[in-house]
């Protein structure tokens, strides 16, 4: 539910609210089976200030030195350019630094490229709003672009960029410098501040009036249209009136601030999904915090139609707050500053079922117009991303299910041909080694994850004796159903102790039930044939459909659930950002 | 005594969806470690958390080196004594041996069988072995591992063995 889950496995199996289910294991909800694991997170959400300065820019005044100015855009991925901000006019400096900041949302799964233009000022225009300035009557100075992800992975999270003519600019040719900007990026500290809270609740009615209260609560932020999105829960207590909960986790950041009003109902837990609202209460993170010192407690209040209109019934049930903690957590920024990476691995699926590679109906059909098949495209959508947070950019990249020449079928072979070593430069790197690969092994079968898994999950065991800052993210991409899917569940189950991810695409039109299974989010929790469960969920799984509806990415899909993954890894091992 | 056993510092996390005959646990919850030898490790008991319970306690556990399963059992107190909800029989290869650092830190979450061998509820747990002294300052020596060759050979897969409750267990039931 939301981002954010309470420290017990959130909505316990149903109980109290009727009895009907008690005897019925296969009526549990589906929020009942909750990773412990999972809960201790919430999904990383980061705005990061970005603050300027230059050095050695041109001096474009004959009586006194350039009155710069900064212009911020962000480039979508149609290269249209987007203003995200000015700068003030720093007068008389070639040196400058700027005392304005820029406030953007970090987003992990974007490639989130940034321009920065800087203008000097003319002198007749200083006491102007910047916001009215028109910049064809500035003297334009230079231009600098780079990617977020860039900066927030750097050491001191400053980004050096030489400031270069335009692209269209007449004097483009020259090899003049014109300075450098220095771009840093912080995260706010908002982002990383969480609230710590445990809530108890006393003299509960229920309207239910054959059986005992299984209270839970909801708290909700409430947006400006007046919708209320939950963000938390707690778990379910079963048979009393006096409930505490255990603690539940809010990040500020996902509420807005201290002061935004929220939404805290109290509900009887009922199997069917349509849980009995017992009362509410409407109060800030602020409000809380005093209810907490004050020791007093808030009462609820249930809304009851009258005619038209809702009135309040203020009811003897009260809510109080017998914890109440701020703490900042590491964050994920926090971790990548300290100089942890995300290492870029791939497996590419070779067998038959993709079609003759010659044939334009293949899946793996190279059109030497340009046009990227479907394999192509899911190596350069999820590579694009996560070969900013590798620093040397030399990926793992297998295929399996193919036969090489005069060899046996493999299920875990180098793409790059080589026998002792499967790394590739870069990502242009596993597109070439991918077509080579084409070339030279024949599609074959069947289709099996477990090698490709375990091979992947052995440089993870490895990376652990050197620093322990190193996790991986292996996507396979396949076209069909896996045919060794418990000996794949038993790799995945043992890779879930690794710092390891892995994210599966799913190309052509087949059925992908089998892939839902693994994804645990959508599944149980994977079992392996020795009955070792998986500790944390370490799948996702997409569909790569030719079409893509609607506003949400599939790799934006894939990739959203990888800061929580790897946050979770860090923390409950107790690893600093800082070594 | 270093030299005929291993020590293990077994958290014992949380329990999900503990059952007995069919109902959810409703409290008073606690687990106990067991070897070859006849020490017993148990934890506290946690009245209030119901089939998922949670006690978070670091238990000590002297395992014998020729020891290959540690057996870890979730039991809970009624009025009529103390009832067996579930048992694990944990692989000692699941956290000693393999490529990862000795002293790593494992998360590990398994089934539970009760006593008819049918499946009940998971177990969560953290093992981390403690590294005698010389040993950790060898293993610092040993950095530097080059990325292991393409491997495929991924290993055999082990079949599934239910735990039948015999001997000691017999006796409760």
């Amino acid at each position: 539910m939301g981002n954010c889950c309470s420290d017990e496995a959130g909505g316990r199996t149903a109980v109290g609210g009727t009895a009907a289910s008690m005897g019925n294991p296969t009526n549990f909800p589906n929020d009942a089976v909750g990773h412990f694991l999972k809960s201790r997170g919430h999904a990383p959400f980061s705005e990061i200030e970005l603050s300027y300065s230059a050095s050695d820019l041109r001096d474009r005044d004959v009586l006194s030195k350039s009155d710069p100015m900064v212009i911020v855009y962000t480039k979508g991925r149609d290269g249209v350019l987007e203003e995200l901000g000015r700068t003030e006019v720093v007068l008389n400096s070639l040196n400058p630094k700027w005392i304005t900041k820029h406030t953007i949302t970090y987003q992990f799964h974007i490639v989130q490229t940034l321009v920065f233009r800087v203008y000097d000022v003319d002198t007749q225009f200083h006491n102007v709003d910047v916001k009215m300035l028109k910049l064809e009557e500035q003297q334009f100075l230079g231009e600098g672009s780079g990617v977020l992800s860039q900066i927030v992975t750097k050491s001191d999270r400053s980004l050096i960029l030489d400031l270069v003519h335009r692209e269209e600019s007449t004097g483009s040719n020259r090899a003049r410098n014109l300075g450098k900007l220095t771009v840093h990026a912080e995260e706010c500290i908002s982002s990383k501040t969480t609230t710590e809270m445990i809530f108890r609740c006393s003299d509960l009615e229920s309207r239910d009036l054959f059986s005992r209260s299984g209270p839970f609560l909801v708290i909700s932020k409430v947006v400006e249209s007046g919708i209320q999105i939950p963000v938390c829960k707690t778990e379910v207590i079963k048979g009393d009136l006096k409930p505490t909960w255990k603690p539940v986790f809010l990040n500020i950041q996902q509420v807005g601030s201290k002061d935004n009003p929220l939404v805290i109902e109290c509900f009887n837990f009922n199997s069917s999904g349509k849980h009995d609202l017992i009362g509410e209460v409407r109060k800030s993170l602020a409000d809380l915090e005093k209810l907490h010192s004050s020791g007093q407690g808030e009462n609820l209040f249930l809304p009851t139609p009258v005619g038209h209109n809702y009135q309040n019934k203020v009811l003897k049930s009260q809510l109080f707050v017998d914890k109440f903690s701020l703490s900042t957590k590491h964050s994920f920024l926090d971790y990548l500053a300290g100089g942890c990476e995300l290492n870029f691995m791939v497996a590419i699926d070779f067998t038959a079922s993709n079609g003759n590679p010659r044939l334009p109906d293949s899946l793996h059909y190279i059109d030497h117009s340009g046009r990227l098949n479907a394999y192509q495209r899911a190596i350069v959508e999820v590579g694009e991303v996560l070969q900013f947070y590798d620093s040397d950019k030399r990926f793992p990249a297998w295929g399996f299910g193919a036969r090489p020449i005069d060899g046996p079928v493999s299920h875990c072979f180098n793409l790059n041909g080589s026998s002792h070593h499967s790394e590739v430069e870069g990502i242009q790197g596993i597109m070439m080694a991918y077509t080579s690969a084409l070339l030279n092994v024949s599609l074959a079968g069947p289709t099996l994850f477990g090698p490709v898994i375990s091979n992947a999950a052995l440089i993870a065991s490895h990376s652990l004796a050197n620093s322990g800052r190193k996790y991986f993210v292996l996507l396979i991409i396949t076209d069909g159903v896996v045919t060794d899917l418990q000996e794949t569940k038993d790799a995945l189950v043992k890779a879930s102790d690794l710092p390891l991810s892995i994210l599966i695409v799913g190309v052509g039109g087949a059925d992908f039930k089998e892939m839902e299974i693994l994804d645990a989010d959508k599944g149980e929790r994977l079992e392996s044939s020795t009955g070792r469960v998986a500790s944390r969920d370490i799948v996702q799984f997409v569909p790569f459909r030719d079409v893509q509806s609607g506003e949400i990415s599939v790799v934006q899909a894939l990739l959203a659930e990888l800061p929580l993954q790897f946050l979770t890894y860090m923390r409950t091992r107790d690893i600093q950002p800082i070594s | 005594m270093e030299s005929t056993s291993r020590t293990l510092e077994v958290t014992v996390i949380s329990g999900e969806n503990l059952r007995t005959d069919r109902k959810p646990v409703k409290k008073n919850a606690f687990v106990t470690i067991q070897t070859d030898s006849n020490k017993v490790c148990t934890t506290k008991m946690d009245a209030d958390g119901g089939s998922y319970p949670s006690w978070n306690e670091k238990l000590v556990v002297d395992v014998p080196m020729h020891a290959r399963f540690v057996t870890v059992e979730v039991q809970c107190k009624t009025s009529t004594g103390n009832k067996t909800v579930g048992v694990a029989r944990i692989p000692i290869s699941d956290f000693v041996g393999g490529h990862v650092p000795q002293s790593y830190l494992h998360f590990l979450s398994y089934r539970l069988r009760d006593y008819k061998g049918e499946r009940n509820g998971i177990i969560n747990i953290s093992v981390k072995a403690k590294v005698p002294e010389y040993a950790s300052c060898s293993s610092g020596t040993g950095m530097g591992m080059g990325v292991p060759l393409a491997d495929n050979n991924f290993g055999g897969v082990v079949t599934g063995i239910p735990v039948w409750c015999t001997g000691a267990y017999a006796g409760k039931f």
